[in-house]
């Protein structure tokens, strides 16, 4: 039998008294070790994600002028704000995955494509295409982020990751709030069938976009890009 | 989407009437002359009778002339004051554009320099929301006083004068200007509301002004950032701050003087940052241009003529003499 183990410099007579803990007092850690992502990936994956975040605020701040609904300008005020704090959050983990203490401010876009398909979504600027703006960024980009978030969610390492899972968290919920404003503005703004082709045609261009890139991480190439 | 916008592209819905900043760019440089300040509004008559008609401004055009504005906003407001109902209304209303203007002036700084430090975009994103809840407060305060979304005309002189290519002087101009005048504005709604026990009014505006310290905080902050270690670019960027200061003063009605209908906020400005030296500038700068006696006078003159015009040449000469005499 091994001698008791102790702290450097405590003695015998200095052991606690307190019995383990058994598997009934607390319940069972269900989750496990290994995710789909190592550190290096995580991290060019966040930086992915800020530069989306980053360019929808941008935009969106663009065309707070140029958009004649002021209930609009007003709903996009908020989410303006909220891309904003989303990218910010995706930021501040960069520092704690091995990127150095500068890199809180480093969007990186995956490819060439996504930035062409940022520029395509930032494109319309009259104040008779507020159906162009709003279906890029609320039926195509959005939707698009909320289901790589969702399943980079359940795939990283539910314990080693955890932070990104919270701030992803955070993330989508607004995310989910924002699809749903996005979505009654459009059904009101598409009021007639010729208006609701437009949507549906902006969507679909936008979409073969989005596929022909990979993405906003360049290598999605499944079921996470359809989106109706 | 292009990079920078002329003040004649901000978009609104077809209730609003969009009226020529170029009547508010003359009167912030008029001198105290009653005759110079008629032969302005003369001139401009033919463009603010088209700014109003069919709008619930006809009615003021119709009984006080093309010096409706001069007639009305160029008092105090204050309880039992003349016209009292209708420059509230005047006030709100001016107010709830100049808050549409901020929220796309700080959302047009976001897309105009897209290669800023990322606290500042941080600081307008927040803006944006801020001037949000800016718009919604007084689209509700417009309610509260029996106002509309395009009662009156809509100058975009506010956007115009503070949106400077240059980001330090954007911030300038956006945060320290027009949030400047901001503070001066809502401190003087809120002694009004004050005086006549409003609580709701005094309540929302209370927070506005809250916000737009924060906003002239930014303003100040970004100014050094933008320009440390360039003097001259520090001083060109002020020197647009007394510019846009001097416009924005509307020819004294928004000064240090005594008689001015809407005075410096100095207990406000020294908390957003502003030195005193700053503001003793602005009261030198913002004191010179008509007296309200003046402009009151050339608003009695103008009215005088166009009731004389309306009514018919005999009509027309006794206004005449009645205006010389």
């Amino acid at each position: 039998m091994s001698e008791t183990r102790l702290y450097p410099g405590a003695s015998k007579d200095e052991r606690t008294s307190f019995p383990p803990y058994s598997a009934f007092d607390v319940p069972a850690d269900l989750r496990e070790l290994h995710g789909r992502y190592d550190v290096e990936t995580t991290a060019r994956r966040v930086r992915n994600f800020r530069y989306a975040h980053e360019w929808l605020m941008m935009i969106q701040g663009g065309w707070l002028a140029t958009i004649p609904e002021v209930p609009v300008k007003t709903g996009l005020g908020k989410i303006i704000w909220e891309d904003a704090q989303s990218a910010d959050q995706f930021g501040r983990r960069l520092p704690e995955l091995r990127c150095g203490r500068r890199s809180m401010n480093a969007s990186e876009v995956s490819n060439q494509g996504f930035a062409d398909f940022i520029q395509a979504v930032a494109e319309p600027e009259r104040p008779d295409l507020s159906i162009e703006k709003l279906t890029g960024a609320f039926d195509v980009l959005k939707p698009h982020l909320l289901r790589v978030y969702d399943r980079m969610q359940r795939e990283t390492d539910q314990i080693a990751d955890a932070p990104t899972i919270e701030i992803l968290d955070d993330v989508m919920r607004r995310l989910r709030r924002h699809l749903a404003w996005g979505e009654d503005v459009l059904e009101r703004l598409c009021d007639t069938d010729g208006k609701r082709e437009r949507r549906r045609r902006r969507a679909l261009a936008l979409r073969e976009k989005l596929e022909s890139c990979g993405g906003v991480t360049g290598e999605i190439s499944d079921e996470s890009l359809r989106i109706h | 989407m292009k990079r920078f916008i002329e003040p004649d592209e901000l978009a609104r819905d077809s209730r609003f009437i969009r009226q020529s900043n170029a009547l508010t760019t003359v009167l912030a440089t008029l001198p105290d002359d009653v005759d110079a300040v008629v032969d302005v509004f003369e001139k401009f008559t033919p463009m603010i009778r088209d700014s109003v008609r069919g709008t619930p401004s006809q009615a003021l055009y119709d009984e006080f002339g093309p010096a409706f504005s001069l007639a009305l906003l160029n008092e105090p407001i204050r309880a039992g004051a003349r016209g009292l109902k209708t420059r509230l209304k005047m006030r709100v209303h001016a107010i709830f554009v100049g808050e549409l203007q901020a929220l796309e002036g700080a959302g047009r700084s976001l897309w105009d320099f897209p290669d800023t430090p990322w606290d500042f975009k941080m600081n307008m994103a927040r803006q944006c929301w801020d001037e949000t809840r800016h718009v919604q407060i007084y689209e509700k305060l417009m309610d509260h006083v029996g106002a509309s979304a395009g009662d009156y005309p809509e100058s975009t002189f506010l956007f115009e004068c503070a949106c400077s290519d240059d980001p330090a002087m954007r911030v300038a101009g956006v945060n320290r200007g027009l949030e400047g005048l901001a503070c001066d504005v809502f401190r003087d709604l809120i002694r009004y509301a004050e005086e006549i026990g409003d609580e709701t009014m005094k309540q929302a505006v209370d927070y506005v002004l809250a916000d737009e310290l924060t906003h002239v905080r930014f303003g100040s902050e970004w100014v050094k950032a933008f320009t440390r270690d360039d003097p001259e670019h520090f001083k060109r960027t002020q020197d647009f701050r007394r510019q846009v200061d001097k416009q924005f003063s509307f020819g004294g009605s928004r000064s240090d003087r005594p008689d001015a209908p809407i005075r410096i906020a100095w207990e406000d400005r020294l908390e957003a940052g502003f030195s005193e030296e700053e503001l003793r500038e602005l009261a030198e700068i913002s004191g010179d241009g008509p007296s309200p006696e003046t402009l009151i006078e050339a608003a009695r003159v103008l009215r005088e003529r166009h009731l004389g015009e309306r009514e018919g040449p005999k009509t027309r000469a006794a206004a005449a003499a009645k205006a010389m005499a």
